[in-house]
Order: structure tokens, then C-alpha cells, then sequence
């Protein structure tokens, strides 16, 4: 469960990250339209709902904690991809993208 | 006072910032070890290294508990109070104490505790004295070497200049969501403002609820009035009102035998089947008045004051309990209290606590050096008094507080275990670490101070698992070997900042000595300062 939420919360994060002007262009060399910006938005604050909705549906509000400390270190992984590891971003996302559907799955079949 | 609401923000974030960062963040640097509390009193304590955490834990606490009757009934039979104290995760072994009668001015009773094997239920080797994790902790919220009230005031303001600080840092950083996941390196004092600004917002919830929620728990010290005005004994009358007391067997005369313990047992398990006894304390044993508390674990649930049921050790009889539900009032205090300490933490969100506070250090560290930052290359090479008393409170309390603490547990080893006052000599050589780096600050604070301290500290981070592996039968191998974690854990953190440290001794060596004074944009964070 708590695999789930925290990817969910990473990839909230990433898409947060990614509807900025700066770090799109320094992940796929161009501008992002306005249109994928707002998708991206959408996206994001959808997948950091749902984690923020588990945790505390879950585990009440010794989940709400758990969810601010997963919004640290979340914020910590994507500042240090973005400003260190640029090239490896859409890797990470694919990645980050993987392991929702897996503990989702994972759940989902226990 | 600056000319417009936001200049005055800039001025008040500078300035409350500014006049307590050294203070608080020895608040924060102590606070985030302690929550690792029981950890350092493991490592602390090599007679308990070998102790393994029990399987059934829960399911021995009946057998503990008798045995421990019988035990305390021999040995503590003159004694007007006895303690079982049971093991936890975090805390593996077994206590049975007795308090000795108190000395004339004595405060509070001495106990004599006898550490037990929960395995085995064999007495382990006696315990060495150490202060361990309450050093920290105690020196988080009431500093040393001070009055403890004086301490906590102390403390409190500091918190109140904390929080006004992070308050008028949201309101002056205008681009705190467009700058979110943003690091510029190699930029001078634009990088230290990244830093800054990233570790505020990382863990920004965390700044703003640790700081509020520590203000709170010294709440009845800073704001005593509606106690003291409705309680006719103030507040010693409000915290029995709201704690679960003796208010029925304690003007009971004579001696009575006590209870087998079974029976007040059976009933705490009919009420809460299953429970997680944490200790359980008897008052004037073998009397007629005396009570019998037991004390479980609340779980995962956000309140301060354990669950307990209070029964009188000569009839069986319930005589008070903890409430279970609490009034909203109660709750709202009980659950602020409770994040603050974080005691309900599994071993995640305990970690996830550890980033906060680190989070928060790097914040302070990164603020105070910022502004020194800002006014050397202003000043142009003549140093003001104020910057360098700033640049050297700097050095001294960033780069003196991990020496100090690498201090404190290299004298845990060190000093012999037949030392009189020994936990205090430990405290000692922890303030000289800090004197140390104090005097190297005092004469000068260049990088090249900087480097020496880096050097030095990851020379002392390196010792303090070394010199565990010489004076113990552990090392950071056979604690990997053996699945000792909180060990294997606290000697790889030690050896990581060696190697931050390493690596900052490096980075100083070879870093430009003079950063580009444009390399910092204006900014509306900047004008005001």
C-alpha cells in the first residue's frame, strides 16, 4: 500500500516538475504546448489526490503524516533528477509509471 | 520598519531568522537525533547489544509480569513503589525496579533496576552509566547547563522567532512554487539560496508543524492562566483533573496483602484483548491503599498520554482508567503533542520525521550562511564585528555540533565503566568538542577553518565505529551479520558523514575563491536584505 502511494505522490511531483517551462525543455528539447501543460497539471494533481485519498482512507491521519513525508522525499528525488540527472527523467517516469500499475495490480489481485 | 508589507516581511524574516539560528538549530540538530532516542541508548549500552528481539513478545508480558511480582516481593518488599517495564520494538529487554526510600531533600526516588534477558530471563551484565539518547532529547527542548524552566523559555521564544521566520519566508518567496524543484549549481550565493529555499519547501509542512506543534507542548508553561484560574491548586489541580488518579483506595489505613497479579490481568485483557503491555507500576505495595497501574502501547493512534487502567492492588477493583474517547479538546492538544514527538512512529514514518529534521537543519545552516555570504561580498574585505561574530557563530555551531555529538559517543567508549558520574563526563566531553570548534572559529573563519573542520569532523565520524569495533564485540560486520539493524544502522550513518565530510573537505579545496558577485540575479527575496 504504501508502494502505491508514495509512486502515486512521485509521479504527482514529476508531472508538477514537467509542466514547467524549464524542466520540459531540459527533458525533450522543446517547449510544451499550453495544452500539455494543462494535461500534465491535470495528471498530476489527480495522482497526488488519489495518494493523499489512500493514505487517509487507509490509515487515517497517522496516514496524513505519512503522506507530508512522502511529499519531502518525493520533492527530493525529482529536484535531484531534474538539476542532476536530466537525461535519466524519462526513464525515471517510465519507471515511476511501472511500479503504480504493479502495486496496483499487486493490490488489486491480493 | 521597512516602507511596504513585503519589505517588512523581507526585514522581519531576515532579523527574527538572523537572532536565533544558532539556537534553534541546535533545536533541530538535537530534536532530530532524539528521535532516535532508544536507538543511542542500544548503542549506548553494550551490555544489551546481544539481546535479540523476542518473537512473542506480546505473548511472554503475562509470564514477565508474574515473575516480576514475585521478584519485586523478595527483593523490593520495604519499597513504596515498584516498576515492571516491559520490552518494546525499539527497546529489547526487561526491567524490574524498586525505589529506595528517599534522603532527606531528595526530590524524587532512586530506583534500583535489575536488567533482565527477555530470552532467557537472566540477569544481563550490569548497565554502564550513560545519559544516551536523553541527552538529546533534553537538550532539545531545555537546553544545558541552565535552569530547566529557564531553558524552556529559552526555547520557546526561540520557536516563536522559528515560526515567525518560516511564516514571512512563505509570504516573501514569491516564486516558492515556480523555483520548487530548482538547484542551481555553482552559482555563488544563488546556490546557497536554492538550498535554502529547497529544503523549506521540501519539507515545509513538516517546518510549519514541528515548530507549531513544540510550541504547544510546552503550551501549560507558556499560558497557565485558565488553569490556574479554575483549578483552586492551579496546575497541579488541571493535570490530576485530566490524568487518571488514586482517588479512591489512598486514605486507606494499614497493610494489606497484595492481589496475584492474574487477576487485575485477566481483567485488563477482558477489556482490551490482545493489548501491548508497556509497564506496569504498583504504589505502596502490600498495602491497603496501594494501586496497581498498567500501562499499554497505543498503537498508531495520535495521542500523547498512554492508555492505562488504574486498579487497587489489595481488592482487584478498577479504580480509574485513561478515557477512550478523548473530548475534542483533549484530542486536539493529545494528537498536536503526539506529532511532535512522533513516539506512535513504525520505523518509515520515524525516517520520513529524520529527512524533516534534516531538511530543517540544512534550512538554518543554509540561511545564516547566506546572509553572511551576502554581507562579505557587500562589505568588499572589511568585515564588520557583526559579520564576524556571525561567520563564526556560523562555523562553530554547523560544523561544532556533529564534532561535539561524535564526541559524546566516542567518550561512551572510552571512558571506564567504573567512572564516577560517568553520563555526565560524557555531556562533558561533548560541550569541550564544541569549545573546541568554538576557539577554531574564535581565531579565524576562512575556508580554510572550514576545511580544517570538515577534516576534523569526518576524522571523528570515522572514530566513533571504530572505535565501537575495539572496545565492543560488535562491529558494523557482525551487526550486518547478525541483523542488528538499529547497530548496523547508527555505525553506516557515521561512516556516510564521514564521507559527506570527506567530500566537503575536498569540495572547499578545490572550490574557486572568489564566486562571481553577479552570479546572484536580483531578486524580490534580495532587495529587502
Amino acid at each position: 500500500m504504501e508502494l502505491l502511494t508514495f509512486s502515486l505522490c512521485l509521479f504527482g511531483f514529476n508531472g508538477f516538475a514537467l509542466a514547467k517551462f524549464n524542466h520540459f525543455k531540459d527533458v525533450f528539447k522543446k517547449r510544451p504546448t499550453e495544452l500539455q501543460r494543462k494535461q500534465l497539471l491535470i495528471v498530476a494533481w489527480i495522482s497526488i489526490l488519489l495518494s493523499l485519498v489512500i493514505f487517509v482512507v487507509t490509515q487515517g491521519s497517522y496516514g496524513a503524516l505519512l503522506f507530508c513525508g512522502f511529499m519531502s522525499v518525493s520533492v527530493l528525488i525529482i529536484t535531484t533528477f531534474y538539476n542532476l540527472l536530466t537525461g535519466y527523467v524519462k526513464l525515471f517516469s517510465v519507471l515511476n509509471a511501472a511500479l503504480i500499475t504493479v502495486s496496483g495490480l499487486f493490490l488489486a489481485l491480493k | 520598519m521597512k516602507d511596504s508589507f513585503f519589505r517588512s516581511m523581507t526585514w522581519l524574516h531576515t532579523w527574527v531568522g538572523l537572532l536565533t539560528c544558532w539556537i534553534i538549530y541546535v533545536i533541530f540538530f538535537a530534536g532530530t537525533i532524539s528521535f532516535f532516542r532508544d536507538e543511542i541508548n542500544l548503542w549506548n549500552q553494550p551490555a544489551i547489544h546481544n539481546v535479540q528481539a523476542q518473537t512473542d513478545r506480546v505473548a511472554a508480558q503475562r509470564m514477565q509480569i508474574v515473575k516480576g511480582f514475585d521478584y519485586l516481593s523478595h527483593h523490593g518488599a520495604g519499597s513504596n513503589s515498584w516498576r515492571i517495564t516491559l520490552p518494546e520494538q525499539r527497546i529489547p529487554y526487561l526491567v524490574y525496579g524498586y525505589a529506595e526510600p528517599k534522603e532527606p531533600g531528595q526530590r524524587r526516588s532512586k530506583f534500583i533496576n535489575t536488567q533482565l534477558n527477555p530470552n532467557t530471563m537472566q540477569e544481563l551484565a550490569p548497565f554502564v552509566d550513560t545519559k544516551g539518547g536523553s541527552f538529546f532529547y533534553r537538550l532539545h527542548y531545555q537546553l544545558y547547563y541552565l535552569d530547566a524552566i529557564t531553558g524552556r523559555w529559552v526555547v520557546c521564544f526561540a520557536s516563536f522567532f522559528m515560526l515567525l521566520a518560516i511564516i514571512s519566508g512563505v509570504v516573501i518567496h514569491k516564486r516558492i512554487f515556480k523555483d520548487m524543484f530548482s538547484f542551481r549549481r555553482n552559482k555563488g550565493v544563488r546556490s546557497w539560496l536554492d538550498a535554502h529555499n529547497l529544503s523549506s519547501v521540501l519539507a515545509l509542512p513538516f517546518h510549519l508543524m514541528i515548530t507549531y506543534t513544540g510550541i504547544i507542548t510546552l503550551i501549560f508553561m507558556l499560558f497557565p492562566y485558565p488553569a490556574l484560574t479554575t483549578y483552586d491548586n492551579g496546575m497541579r489541580g488541571f493535570f490530576n483533573d485530566v490524568s487518571p488518579s488514586n482517588n479512591v483506595t489512598n486514605k486507606a489505613q494499614g497493610s494489606a496483602a497484595m492481589l496475584p497479579i492474574n487477576n487485575i490481568l485477566d481483567q485488563v485483557y477482558t477489556k482490551w484483548p490482545g493489548a501491548d503491555i508497556r509497564s506496569v507500576r504498583v504504589s505502596e505495595p502490600n498495602m491497603a491503599a496501594s494501586t496497581v497501574t498498567v500501562l499499554v502501547d497505543p498503537g498508531k493512534e495520535l495521542r500523547d498520554q498512554t492508555p492505562r487502567l488504574l486498579f487497587s492492588g489489595a481488592t482487584g477493583e478498577l479504580v480509574d482508567q485513561s478515557a477512550d474517547e478523548l473530548t475534542k479538546s483533549k484530542a486536539l492538544y493529545e494528537s498536536l503533542n503526539s506529532m511532535h514527538t512522533g513516539r506512535f512512529a513504525t520505523p518509515l514514518l520515524r525516517w520520513l520525521y529524520v529527512l524533516g529534521g534534516i531538511a530543517g537543519c540544512v534550512m538554518i545552516a543554509t540561511g545564516c550562511i547566506m546572509w553572511a555570504k551576502r554581507i562579505r561580498e557587500r562589505s568588499k574585505g572589511k568585515a564588520s564585528f557583526g559579520l564576524q561574530l556571525v561567520e563564526g557563530l556560523n562555523l562553530a555551531t554547523i560544523m561544532g555540533l556533529p564534532l561535539a555529538s561524535c564526541a559524546f559517543f566516542i567518550a561512551n567508549r572510552l571512558l571506564s565503566p567504573t567512572l564516577a558520574e560517568r553520563g555526565d563526563k560524557e555531556v562533558t566531553a561533548f560541550f569541550l568538542a564544541w569549545l573546541v570548534a568554538g576557539v577554531i572559529a574564535l581565531i579565524k573563519r576562512d575556508k580554510l577553518q572550514w576545511r580544517v573542520m570538515a577534516a576534523i569532523n569526518a576524522l571523528a565520524c570515522l572514530s566513533v565505529p571504530v572505535v565501537n569495533a575495539l572496545t565492543t564485540n560488535g562491529n558494523i560486520v557482525s551487526y550486518l551479520i547478525h541483523k542488528q539493524w538499529a547497530l548496523f544502522t547508527f555505525d553506516a550513518l557515521f561512516l556516510l558523514f564521514s564521507i559527506m565530510f570527506l567530500v566537503q573537505t575536498e569540495k572547499l579545496r578545490t572550490a574557486k575563491n572568489n564566486v562571481k558577485a553577479d552570479s546572484l540575479k536580483p531578486s524580490t527575496h534580495q532587495k529587502g536584505e
